[in-house]
Protein backbone atom coordinates (compact mmCIF):
# COMPACT_ATOMS: atom_id res chain seq x y z
CA UNK A 1 0.00 0.00 0.00
CA UNK A 2 1.12 3.12 -0.54
CA UNK A 3 0.24 6.72 1.26
CA UNK A 4 0.61 10.39 0.40
CA UNK A 5 3.69 10.70 2.39
CA UNK A 6 6.81 7.70 2.27
CA UNK A 7 9.63 6.55 4.42
CA UNK A 8 11.42 4.19 3.49
CA UNK A 9 14.18 3.34 5.71
CA UNK A 10 14.85 6.90 6.34
CA UNK A 11 17.65 8.42 8.43
CA UNK A 12 19.06 11.53 9.39
CA UNK A 13 21.38 12.83 11.37
CA UNK A 14 23.55 16.10 12.31
CA UNK A 15 27.09 15.43 12.56
CA UNK A 16 27.01 12.59 15.49
CA UNK A 17 23.40 12.96 16.33
CA UNK A 18 20.89 10.72 14.91
CA UNK A 19 17.57 12.74 14.68
CA UNK A 20 16.13 9.82 12.92
CA UNK A 21 17.22 6.14 12.87
CA UNK A 22 16.26 4.23 9.40
CA UNK A 23 12.25 4.82 9.44
CA UNK A 24 10.48 3.75 7.52
CA UNK A 25 6.32 4.62 7.07
CA UNK A 26 3.23 5.12 5.31
CA UNK A 27 1.05 7.92 5.84
CA UNK A 28 -2.37 7.82 4.02
CA UNK A 29 -5.17 10.32 4.38
CA UNK A 30 -6.84 11.35 7.27
CA UNK A 31 -5.09 13.49 10.43
CA UNK A 32 -1.99 11.20 11.60
CA UNK A 33 -0.33 12.69 15.12
CA UNK A 34 2.99 12.59 15.29
CA UNK A 35 3.79 11.86 19.41
CA UNK A 36 7.13 11.96 21.52
CA UNK A 37 8.80 13.87 23.72
CA UNK A 38 10.91 17.11 23.47
CA UNK A 39 13.76 15.74 20.64
CA UNK A 40 12.46 12.63 19.63
CA UNK A 41 12.73 13.28 16.08
CA UNK A 42 9.06 14.43 15.34
CA UNK A 43 10.61 17.65 13.59
CA UNK A 44 13.33 16.02 12.07
CA UNK A 45 10.47 14.02 10.63
CA UNK A 46 8.07 16.77 9.40
CA UNK A 47 11.38 18.86 8.20
CA UNK A 48 12.34 15.79 5.90
CA UNK A 49 8.64 15.65 4.96
CA UNK A 50 8.63 19.19 3.81
CA UNK A 51 12.09 18.71 2.03
CA UNK A 52 13.34 21.25 4.54
CA UNK A 53 16.05 18.50 4.91
CA UNK A 54 17.73 15.72 2.74
CA UNK A 55 17.66 12.59 4.35
CA UNK A 56 21.12 10.97 5.42
CA UNK A 57 19.95 7.65 4.18
CA UNK A 58 17.08 6.01 2.78
CA UNK A 59 14.31 8.03 0.97
CA UNK A 60 11.52 10.55 1.60
CA UNK A 61 8.93 10.89 -0.75
CA UNK A 62 5.40 12.90 -0.74
CA UNK A 63 2.57 12.60 -3.39
CA UNK A 64 5.52 10.55 -5.19
CA UNK A 65 7.93 13.02 -5.43
CA UNK A 66 11.17 12.62 -3.48
CA UNK A 67 10.86 15.76 -0.74
CA UNK A 68 13.98 16.90 -1.27
CA UNK A 69 14.91 19.15 -4.48
CA UNK A 70 11.42 18.88 -6.09
CA UNK A 71 9.42 22.35 -5.40
CA UNK A 72 6.70 21.35 -7.37
CA UNK A 73 5.53 19.57 -4.78
CA UNK A 74 4.68 22.01 -3.02
CA UNK A 75 1.88 23.49 -5.24
CA UNK A 76 -0.01 20.58 -3.15
CA UNK A 77 1.64 20.44 0.24
CA UNK A 78 1.26 22.97 3.42
CA UNK A 79 3.69 23.41 6.26
CA UNK A 80 3.23 25.17 9.31
CA UNK A 81 6.76 25.29 11.06
CA UNK A 82 7.63 25.19 14.47
CA UNK A 83 9.61 28.49 14.91
CA UNK A 84 7.82 31.44 15.95
CA UNK A 85 9.28 33.38 13.09
CA UNK A 86 8.06 35.81 10.99
CA UNK A 87 8.72 39.52 8.36
CA UNK A 88 7.89 40.91 11.52
CA UNK A 89 7.12 44.12 9.37
CA UNK A 90 4.31 42.42 7.29
CA UNK A 91 0.84 42.89 8.22
CA UNK A 92 -1.44 39.23 8.53
CA UNK A 93 -2.54 39.72 4.79
CA UNK A 94 0.39 40.70 3.70
CA UNK A 95 2.44 37.72 4.84
CA UNK A 96 -0.23 35.87 3.63
CA UNK A 97 -0.36 37.45 0.46
CA UNK A 98 3.20 36.97 -0.50
CA UNK A 99 3.04 33.18 0.12
CA UNK A 100 0.61 32.84 -1.92
CA UNK A 101 1.83 34.53 -4.91
CA UNK A 102 5.01 32.80 -4.40
CA UNK A 103 2.60 30.03 -4.96
CA UNK A 104 2.01 30.78 -8.39
CA UNK A 105 -2.05 32.20 -8.10
CA UNK A 106 -3.06 35.59 -9.85
CA UNK A 107 -3.77 39.08 -8.07
CA UNK A 108 -7.69 38.15 -7.82
CA UNK A 109 -6.95 34.24 -6.98
CA UNK A 110 -4.27 35.17 -4.17
CA UNK A 111 -6.82 37.91 -2.60
CA UNK A 112 -10.16 35.01 -2.61
CA UNK A 113 -7.92 32.83 -0.98
CA UNK A 114 -5.68 34.78 1.49
CA UNK A 115 -9.44 36.66 2.91
CA UNK A 116 -11.01 32.50 3.13
CA UNK A 117 -7.44 31.63 4.81
CA UNK A 118 -7.75 34.60 7.10
CA UNK A 119 -11.38 33.54 7.68
CA UNK A 120 -11.10 30.27 8.46
CA UNK A 121 -8.89 31.17 11.50
CA UNK A 122 -10.54 33.79 12.58
CA UNK A 123 -7.62 36.80 11.62
CA UNK A 124 -9.87 38.80 9.32
CA UNK A 125 -10.41 41.27 11.46
CA UNK A 126 -6.57 41.63 12.53
CA UNK A 127 -5.52 41.23 9.19
CA UNK A 128 -4.17 44.68 8.29
CA UNK A 129 -2.01 44.56 11.24
CA UNK A 130 1.42 44.07 11.62
CA UNK A 131 2.19 40.18 12.56
CA UNK A 132 4.70 41.91 15.04
CA UNK A 133 2.09 43.13 17.63
CA UNK A 134 0.10 39.96 17.00
CA UNK A 135 0.08 37.45 20.04
CA UNK A 136 1.30 34.30 20.27
CA UNK A 137 -1.87 32.64 19.39
CA UNK A 138 -2.40 35.04 16.59
CA UNK A 139 0.91 33.93 15.22
CA UNK A 140 0.29 30.27 15.79
CA UNK A 141 -2.99 30.97 13.58
CA UNK A 142 -1.17 32.90 11.06
CA UNK A 143 1.47 30.61 10.10
CA UNK A 144 -1.70 27.88 10.06
CA UNK A 145 -3.60 30.43 7.49
CA UNK A 146 -0.25 30.44 4.76
CA UNK A 147 -0.22 26.63 5.12
CA UNK A 148 -3.60 26.41 4.14
CA UNK A 149 -4.39 28.88 2.24
CA UNK A 150 -3.46 27.32 -1.22
CA UNK A 151 -5.59 24.38 -0.52
CA UNK A 152 -2.82 21.52 -0.37
CA UNK A 153 -3.40 18.08 -0.46
CA UNK A 154 -0.58 17.13 2.37
CA UNK A 155 -0.89 19.15 5.59
CA UNK A 156 2.48 19.44 7.62
CA UNK A 157 1.67 20.76 11.40
CA UNK A 158 4.61 21.00 13.58
CA UNK A 159 3.04 21.80 17.16
CA UNK A 160 0.24 23.88 15.76
CA UNK A 161 -1.85 24.73 18.53
CA UNK A 162 1.42 26.04 20.77
CA UNK A 163 0.42 29.00 22.54
CA UNK A 164 -3.47 29.02 21.57
CA UNK A 165 -6.40 30.33 23.86
CA UNK A 166 -9.20 27.28 24.18
CA UNK A 167 -11.56 29.18 21.74
CA UNK A 168 -9.18 29.05 19.47
CA UNK A 169 -7.19 25.73 19.91
CA UNK A 170 -10.93 24.33 19.51
CA UNK A 171 -11.86 26.14 16.20
CA UNK A 172 -8.09 24.66 14.73
CA UNK A 173 -9.03 21.63 16.03
CA UNK A 174 -12.26 21.38 14.19
CA UNK A 175 -10.74 22.79 11.18
CA UNK A 176 -7.52 20.62 11.21
CA UNK A 177 -10.49 17.65 11.56
CA UNK A 178 -12.70 18.50 8.93
CA UNK A 179 -9.35 19.18 6.79
CA UNK A 180 -8.59 14.98 7.67
CA UNK A 181 -12.45 14.06 6.99
CA UNK A 182 -11.86 15.91 3.29
CA UNK A 183 -9.39 13.41 2.67
CA UNK A 184 -6.32 15.10 2.76
CA UNK A 185 -3.34 13.80 4.41
CA UNK A 186 -2.28 15.82 8.08
CA UNK A 187 0.55 14.90 10.00
CA UNK A 188 0.62 17.06 13.02
CA UNK A 189 3.22 16.78 15.57
CA UNK A 190 3.13 17.41 19.51
CA UNK A 191 4.37 16.50 22.57
CA UNK A 192 1.20 17.50 24.39
CA UNK A 193 -0.91 13.80 24.01
CA UNK A 194 -4.53 15.28 24.85
CA UNK A 195 -3.81 18.11 21.49
CA UNK A 196 -3.30 14.61 19.02
CA UNK A 197 -6.25 13.08 21.52
CA UNK A 198 -8.73 15.49 20.29
CA UNK A 199 -7.96 15.35 16.39
CA UNK A 200 -7.17 11.89 16.26
CA UNK A 201 -6.54 8.23 17.41
CA UNK A 202 -3.96 7.21 14.69
CA UNK A 203 -1.12 8.29 15.72
CA UNK A 204 3.12 7.66 15.26
CA UNK A 205 4.77 7.17 18.68
CA UNK A 206 8.77 8.70 17.95
CA UNK A 207 11.45 8.19 20.28
CA UNK A 208 14.83 8.87 20.22
CA UNK A 209 14.70 8.95 16.37
CA UNK A 210 12.58 5.56 15.77
CA UNK A 211 9.26 5.23 15.32
CA UNK A 212 8.32 3.08 18.40
CA UNK A 213 4.42 1.96 17.15
CA UNK A 214 1.92 3.17 14.90
CA UNK A 215 -1.37 2.92 14.38
CA UNK A 216 -5.16 3.02 16.15
CA UNK A 217 -4.07 3.47 19.88
CA UNK A 218 -6.08 0.24 19.93
CA UNK A 219 -4.15 -1.35 17.44
CA UNK A 220 -0.79 -0.02 19.07
CA UNK A 221 -2.27 -1.71 22.62
CA UNK A 222 -2.24 -5.16 20.37
CA UNK A 223 1.42 -4.73 19.90
CA UNK A 224 1.82 -4.56 23.38
CA UNK A 225 2.04 -8.46 24.58
CA UNK A 226 2.91 -8.06 28.13
CA UNK A 227 1.37 -4.39 28.17
CA UNK A 228 -1.36 -4.92 31.59
CA UNK A 229 -4.79 -3.68 31.18
CA UNK A 230 -5.56 -1.06 33.68
CA UNK A 231 -8.79 -0.42 35.27
CA UNK A 232 -9.95 2.09 37.51
CA UNK A 233 -12.60 1.29 40.09
CA UNK A 234 -14.43 3.25 42.14
CA UNK A 235 -16.30 1.84 44.76
CA UNK A 236 -17.35 2.94 48.52
CA UNK A 237 -14.82 0.44 49.63
CA UNK A 238 -11.81 0.33 47.42
CA UNK A 239 -9.82 -2.06 49.57
CA UNK A 240 -11.98 -4.48 49.51
CA UNK A 241 -12.11 -4.78 45.61
CA UNK A 242 -7.93 -4.77 46.47
CA UNK A 243 -8.29 -7.73 48.76
CA UNK A 244 -10.75 -9.35 46.06
CA UNK A 245 -7.70 -9.26 43.60
CA UNK A 246 -4.55 -8.94 44.95
CA UNK A 247 -3.93 -12.50 45.00
CA UNK A 248 -4.73 -13.19 41.28
CA UNK A 249 -1.96 -14.51 39.49
CA UNK A 250 -2.30 -12.29 36.52
CA UNK A 251 -2.52 -8.66 38.76
CA UNK A 252 0.38 -7.18 38.29
CA UNK A 253 0.34 -4.06 40.08
CA UNK A 254 -2.61 -2.39 42.41
CA UNK A 255 -2.63 1.22 43.94
CA UNK A 256 -4.98 3.59 45.43
CA UNK A 257 -6.22 6.53 43.66
CA UNK A 258 -6.15 10.14 45.16
CA UNK A 259 -8.28 10.64 47.95
CA UNK A 260 -8.31 6.84 48.79
CA UNK A 261 -11.66 6.70 46.81
CA UNK A 262 -10.36 4.40 43.93
CA UNK A 263 -8.09 1.63 43.25
CA UNK A 264 -6.65 1.18 40.11
CA UNK A 265 -5.64 -2.54 38.73
CA UNK A 266 -3.25 -3.74 36.19
CA UNK A 267 -3.66 -7.06 34.72
CA UNK A 268 -2.77 -8.90 31.68
CA UNK A 269 -5.95 -10.81 32.54
CA UNK A 270 -9.07 -8.73 31.90
CA UNK A 271 -11.00 -11.19 32.22
CA UNK A 272 -9.97 -12.86 34.95
CA UNK A 273 -10.08 -9.39 36.68
CA UNK A 274 -13.72 -8.88 35.67
CA UNK A 275 -14.57 -11.84 37.10
CA UNK A 276 -13.67 -11.33 40.49
CA UNK A 277 -14.98 -7.98 40.21
CA UNK A 278 -18.34 -8.76 39.57
CA UNK A 279 -18.05 -11.01 42.49
CA UNK A 280 -17.16 -8.27 45.21
CA UNK A 281 -19.11 -5.61 43.45
CA UNK A 282 -21.75 -5.43 45.40
CA UNK A 283 -20.09 -5.71 48.54
CA UNK A 284 -17.58 -3.43 47.99
CA UNK A 285 -20.07 -0.70 46.71
CA UNK A 286 -18.68 -0.29 43.20
CA UNK A 287 -20.08 2.38 41.09
CA UNK A 288 -17.33 3.34 38.49
CA UNK A 289 -14.93 0.77 36.50
CA UNK A 290 -13.36 2.55 33.75
CA UNK A 291 -10.16 2.07 31.80
CA UNK A 292 -7.39 5.02 32.06
CA UNK A 293 -5.72 3.08 29.16
CA UNK A 294 -8.19 4.40 26.80
CA UNK A 295 -6.18 7.76 27.40
CA UNK A 296 -3.29 8.16 25.11
CA UNK A 297 -1.11 9.29 27.42
CA UNK A 298 -1.10 5.95 29.23
CA UNK A 299 -0.15 3.82 26.09
CA UNK A 300 2.55 6.47 25.30
CA UNK A 301 4.08 6.39 28.66
CA UNK A 302 4.07 2.40 28.96
CA UNK A 303 5.89 1.99 25.57
CA UNK A 304 8.48 4.54 26.40
CA UNK A 305 9.37 2.81 29.69
CA UNK A 306 9.53 -0.19 27.91
CA UNK A 307 12.19 1.13 25.56
CA UNK A 308 13.45 2.52 28.52
CA UNK A 309 13.65 -0.86 30.23
CA UNK A 310 14.63 -2.78 27.47
CA UNK A 311 17.69 -1.10 27.09
CA UNK B 1 -3.46 6.46 -5.04
CA UNK B 2 -5.55 9.15 -6.65
CA UNK B 3 -2.87 11.74 -4.77
CA UNK B 4 -0.01 10.14 -7.04
CA UNK B 5 -1.51 9.38 -9.77
CA UNK B 6 -2.41 13.25 -10.50
CA UNK B 7 0.78 15.07 -12.15
CA UNK B 8 2.76 17.64 -10.65
CA UNK B 9 2.73 20.81 -12.04
CA UNK B 10 5.88 22.43 -12.77
CA UNK B 11 7.19 24.85 -10.57
CA UNK B 12 6.34 28.61 -10.62
CA UNK B 13 7.71 30.30 -13.51
CA UNK B 14 11.62 31.60 -12.86
CA UNK B 15 10.76 35.41 -13.15
CA UNK B 16 6.91 35.29 -11.51
CA UNK B 17 8.73 33.84 -8.63
CA UNK B 18 11.83 36.46 -8.42
CA UNK B 19 9.18 39.01 -9.02
CA UNK B 20 7.42 37.78 -6.03
CA UNK B 21 10.98 37.69 -3.51
CA UNK B 22 12.15 40.78 -5.16
CA UNK B 23 8.92 42.60 -4.16
CA UNK B 24 9.27 41.18 -0.56
CA UNK B 25 12.61 41.83 -0.24
CA UNK B 26 13.00 45.57 -1.28
CA UNK B 27 10.13 46.13 1.27
CA UNK B 28 12.20 44.69 3.53
CA UNK B 29 15.63 46.26 2.63
CA UNK B 30 14.53 49.65 1.84
CA UNK B 31 12.81 49.91 5.21
CA UNK B 32 15.52 48.39 6.92
CA UNK B 33 17.56 49.78 9.89
CA UNK B 34 20.65 48.56 8.16
CA UNK B 35 19.46 50.82 4.94
CA UNK B 36 19.23 53.82 7.03
CA UNK B 37 22.88 53.24 8.03
CA UNK B 38 23.42 52.83 4.36
CA UNK B 39 22.05 55.99 3.69
CA UNK B 40 23.45 58.02 5.92
CA UNK B 41 27.30 56.50 5.14
CA UNK B 42 26.27 56.96 1.06
CA UNK B 43 24.96 60.43 1.45
CA UNK B 44 27.65 61.66 3.52
CA UNK B 45 29.68 63.24 1.13
CA UNK B 46 26.74 65.59 -0.29
CA UNK B 47 26.48 66.90 3.38
CA UNK B 48 30.23 67.57 3.43
CA UNK B 49 30.04 68.63 -0.27
CA UNK B 50 27.30 71.25 0.73
CA UNK B 51 29.56 72.06 3.38
CA UNK B 52 32.21 72.82 1.87
CA UNK B 53 30.32 75.08 -0.62
CA UNK B 54 29.37 76.71 2.26
CA UNK B 55 32.46 77.04 4.19
CA UNK B 56 35.41 76.83 1.87
CA UNK B 57 37.04 79.79 -0.06
CA UNK B 58 36.01 78.46 -3.21
CA UNK B 59 38.80 80.80 -5.33
CA UNK B 60 41.46 78.66 -4.13
CA UNK B 61 40.05 75.27 -4.03
CA UNK B 62 40.82 72.70 -5.86
CA UNK B 63 38.86 72.40 -9.30
CA UNK B 64 35.59 70.99 -8.50
CA UNK B 65 35.80 68.12 -11.25
CA UNK B 66 38.87 66.45 -9.46
CA UNK B 67 36.82 67.07 -6.09
CA UNK B 68 33.91 64.80 -7.37
CA UNK B 69 36.67 62.04 -9.18
CA UNK B 70 38.37 62.11 -5.17
CA UNK B 71 34.65 61.45 -4.10
CA UNK B 72 34.14 59.11 -6.70
CA UNK B 73 36.75 57.27 -6.51
CA UNK B 74 38.18 57.44 -2.79
CA UNK B 75 34.89 57.05 -1.01
CA UNK B 76 32.04 55.79 -3.06
CA UNK B 77 34.19 52.74 -5.14
CA UNK B 78 36.89 51.73 -2.80
CA UNK B 79 34.93 52.36 0.76
CA UNK B 80 31.07 53.34 0.74
CA UNK B 81 30.33 51.17 -1.85
CA UNK B 82 31.69 48.29 -1.01
CA UNK B 83 30.84 47.99 2.84
CA UNK B 84 27.33 48.61 1.52
CA UNK B 85 27.34 45.63 -0.85
CA UNK B 86 28.87 43.76 2.05
CA UNK B 87 26.50 44.07 4.43
CA UNK B 88 23.30 43.76 2.02
CA UNK B 89 24.38 41.20 0.05
CA UNK B 90 26.35 38.81 2.84
CA UNK B 91 22.54 39.28 4.76
CA UNK B 92 20.73 38.09 1.37
CA UNK B 93 19.85 34.71 2.44
CA UNK B 94 21.49 34.71 6.44
CA UNK B 95 18.99 37.24 7.28
CA UNK B 96 16.31 34.79 6.38
CA UNK B 97 18.50 31.58 8.06
CA UNK B 98 18.80 33.98 11.40
CA UNK B 99 15.29 34.77 11.18
CA UNK B 100 14.14 31.37 10.41
CA UNK B 101 11.82 32.67 7.28
CA UNK B 102 13.43 30.51 5.12
CA UNK B 103 11.67 27.83 5.68
CA UNK B 104 8.54 30.10 4.34
CA UNK B 105 10.68 30.86 0.99
CA UNK B 106 12.10 26.90 0.82
CA UNK B 107 8.56 25.30 1.36
CA UNK B 108 6.86 26.90 -1.63
CA UNK B 109 6.69 26.00 -5.40
CA UNK B 110 9.45 27.71 -6.55
CA UNK B 111 13.08 27.57 -7.86
CA UNK B 112 15.70 28.40 -5.82
CA UNK B 113 17.44 30.10 -8.10
CA UNK B 114 14.52 32.56 -8.56
CA UNK B 115 14.89 32.80 -4.38
CA UNK B 116 18.50 34.08 -5.11
CA UNK B 117 17.42 36.14 -8.00
CA UNK B 118 14.50 37.82 -6.64
CA UNK B 119 16.76 38.71 -3.44
CA UNK B 120 19.95 39.90 -5.49
CA UNK B 121 17.74 42.15 -7.76
CA UNK B 122 16.30 44.07 -4.81
CA UNK B 123 19.65 44.21 -3.43
CA UNK B 124 20.59 46.05 -6.49
CA UNK B 125 17.98 47.78 -6.55
CA UNK B 126 18.55 49.21 -2.92
CA UNK B 127 21.95 49.63 -3.90
CA UNK B 128 21.71 51.92 -6.39
CA UNK B 129 18.95 53.46 -4.96
CA UNK B 130 21.35 54.78 -1.74
CA UNK B 131 24.34 54.79 -3.96
CA UNK B 132 23.49 56.81 -7.23
CA UNK B 133 21.67 59.54 -5.69
CA UNK B 134 25.05 60.52 -3.71
CA UNK B 135 26.58 60.35 -6.76
CA UNK B 136 24.54 62.68 -8.60
CA UNK B 137 24.68 65.37 -6.06
CA UNK B 138 27.86 65.09 -5.65
CA UNK B 139 28.77 66.13 -9.03
CA UNK B 140 26.27 68.87 -8.88
CA UNK B 141 27.74 70.46 -5.98
CA UNK B 142 31.47 70.26 -6.44
CA UNK B 143 31.98 70.21 -10.20
CA UNK B 144 30.39 73.31 -10.48
CA UNK B 145 32.38 75.04 -8.04
CA UNK B 146 33.76 78.17 -10.15
CA UNK B 147 30.52 78.29 -12.06
CA UNK B 148 28.64 75.99 -14.39
CA UNK B 149 30.55 76.91 -17.86
CA UNK B 150 31.74 73.82 -19.07
CA UNK B 151 29.41 71.95 -16.41
CA UNK B 152 27.89 69.72 -19.53
CA UNK B 153 31.60 68.70 -20.70
CA UNK B 154 31.71 66.36 -17.78
CA UNK B 155 27.97 64.95 -17.60
CA UNK B 156 29.67 62.18 -19.46
CA UNK B 157 31.91 61.22 -17.03
CA UNK B 158 28.99 61.27 -14.62
CA UNK B 159 27.14 58.56 -17.07
CA UNK B 160 30.24 56.81 -16.67
CA UNK B 161 30.19 56.68 -13.10
CA UNK B 162 27.25 56.18 -11.89
CA UNK B 163 27.31 52.71 -14.75
CA UNK B 164 30.72 51.80 -12.71
CA UNK B 165 28.77 52.00 -9.68
CA UNK B 166 26.10 49.68 -10.93
CA UNK B 167 28.71 47.45 -12.06
CA UNK B 168 30.62 47.90 -8.77
CA UNK B 169 27.77 46.94 -6.82
CA UNK B 170 26.45 43.76 -8.78
CA UNK B 171 30.67 42.52 -8.84
CA UNK B 172 30.96 43.19 -4.86
CA UNK B 173 27.04 41.85 -4.49
CA UNK B 174 27.89 38.69 -5.98
CA UNK B 175 30.99 37.94 -4.06
CA UNK B 176 29.28 38.20 -1.10
CA UNK B 177 26.14 36.52 -1.86
CA UNK B 178 28.59 34.04 -2.63
CA UNK B 179 30.21 34.47 0.90
CA UNK B 180 26.65 34.91 2.83
CA UNK B 181 25.20 30.96 1.69
CA UNK B 182 28.94 30.30 2.26
CA UNK B 183 29.63 30.98 5.87
CA UNK B 184 26.80 31.68 8.93
CA UNK B 185 29.03 34.59 9.84
CA UNK B 186 30.07 35.90 6.83
CA UNK B 187 30.25 39.51 8.36
CA UNK B 188 33.88 39.64 9.57
CA UNK B 189 35.56 37.42 6.58
CA UNK B 190 34.12 40.26 4.10
CA UNK B 191 35.42 42.67 6.32
CA UNK B 192 38.75 41.51 6.09
CA UNK B 193 38.85 40.62 2.36
CA UNK B 194 37.95 44.45 1.81
CA UNK B 195 40.59 45.98 4.09
CA UNK B 196 43.15 43.49 3.85
CA UNK B 197 42.94 41.76 0.43
CA UNK B 198 41.49 44.54 -1.58
CA UNK B 199 44.92 46.78 -0.45
CA UNK B 200 46.78 44.67 -2.97
CA UNK B 201 45.25 47.08 -6.19
CA UNK B 202 47.78 49.23 -4.04
CA UNK B 203 50.68 47.06 -5.25
CA UNK B 204 52.73 47.36 -8.50
CA UNK B 205 52.14 44.07 -10.91
CA UNK B 206 50.33 41.18 -11.40
CA UNK B 207 48.72 41.45 -7.74
CA UNK B 208 46.16 44.26 -8.46
CA UNK B 209 44.58 41.67 -11.14
CA UNK B 210 43.25 39.70 -8.30
CA UNK B 211 41.39 42.20 -6.32
CA UNK B 212 37.82 43.67 -7.66
CA UNK B 213 38.54 47.59 -6.56
CA UNK B 214 41.60 47.38 -9.25
CA UNK B 215 39.67 46.58 -12.30
CA UNK B 216 36.72 49.09 -10.51
CA UNK B 217 39.00 52.34 -10.72
CA UNK B 218 40.48 51.16 -13.95
CA UNK B 219 37.18 52.20 -15.40
CA UNK B 220 36.85 55.53 -13.57
CA UNK B 221 38.42 58.50 -16.06
CA UNK B 222 39.13 61.16 -13.82
CA UNK B 223 41.88 60.19 -11.13
CA UNK B 224 41.88 61.13 -7.60
CA UNK B 225 44.34 64.57 -7.02
CA UNK B 226 47.46 63.98 -5.02
CA UNK B 227 48.21 60.59 -4.29
CA UNK B 228 51.54 60.60 -4.55
CA UNK B 229 53.67 57.26 -4.11
CA UNK B 230 50.03 55.26 -4.37
CA UNK B 231 49.50 56.98 -8.06
CA UNK B 232 53.21 55.48 -9.01
CA UNK B 233 51.96 51.81 -8.35
CA UNK B 234 48.05 52.10 -9.14
CA UNK B 235 47.39 50.11 -11.90
CA UNK B 236 45.45 50.84 -14.63
CA UNK B 237 44.09 47.76 -16.40
CA UNK B 238 42.23 48.05 -20.15
CA UNK B 239 38.26 49.39 -19.65
CA UNK B 240 36.94 46.72 -21.84
CA UNK B 241 38.79 43.55 -19.86
CA UNK B 242 37.92 45.52 -16.61
CA UNK B 243 33.97 45.05 -17.42
CA UNK B 244 34.50 42.03 -18.51
CA UNK B 245 36.06 40.82 -15.51
CA UNK B 246 33.55 42.40 -13.20
CA UNK B 247 30.88 41.14 -15.48
CA UNK B 248 32.36 37.89 -15.08
CA UNK B 249 32.76 38.12 -11.38
CA UNK B 250 29.11 38.85 -10.97
CA UNK B 251 28.22 36.00 -12.64
CA UNK B 252 30.55 33.48 -11.56
CA UNK B 253 29.60 34.84 -7.90
CA UNK B 254 25.97 33.82 -8.61
CA UNK B 255 26.65 31.03 -9.56
CA UNK B 256 28.62 29.94 -7.00
CA UNK B 257 26.39 31.73 -4.40
CA UNK B 258 23.69 29.49 -6.37
CA UNK B 259 25.48 26.21 -6.43
CA UNK B 260 25.82 26.27 -2.54
CA UNK B 261 22.30 27.64 -2.26
CA UNK B 262 20.78 24.90 -4.08
CA UNK B 263 22.14 22.27 -2.06
CA UNK B 264 22.20 23.96 1.29
CA UNK B 265 19.93 22.17 4.02
CA UNK B 266 19.49 25.65 5.80
CA UNK B 267 17.53 23.73 8.88
CA UNK B 268 21.05 22.56 9.80
CA UNK B 269 22.32 26.31 10.33
CA UNK B 270 18.94 27.64 12.31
Amino acid sequence: MSGAIEFARASCWYGPVIALNDVSATIGPGVTGLLGPNGAGKSTFLKLAAGQLKPSQGEVTVLGAPAWGAPEVFHRVGLCPEPDAFWDGLSGWQFVTFLLRLSGFDDAEVKRRAEAALAEVDLLAAKDRRIGGYSKGMRQRVKLAQAIAHDPQVLLLDEPLTGMDPVNRHRVVELVKRLGREGRTIVMSSHVLYEVEAMTRNVLLVHQGRILAEGDVREIRDLLDEHPHAASVRARDPRRVARAVLDLPEVVSVEFGEGGESVVVRTTRPDAFYTALTEVAEEAGVHEVFSPDEDLESVFKYLLARRGGAR
Amino acid sequence: MSAEAKPLPPPVPFLRAAKAVFDLSLEEMVWSRKSLVMAGLLLLPVGLALLFRVVANLKHAPAGIDLYGLVVAMYYLRNALPLASLFFATALIADEVEGRTITYLLSRPVSRASILCGKFAAYVVTGLTLTLPGIVASFFLLVPIRGFAGLAAFVPDLLRDLGVAALALCAYGALFALLGVLLKRPTIPGLVFLIGWESLANLPGWLPRYTVTAWVRSLVRHRPVDEGLAELFQTTLPTGEAIAVLVAITILGLAGAYGIFSRKQFVLDQ
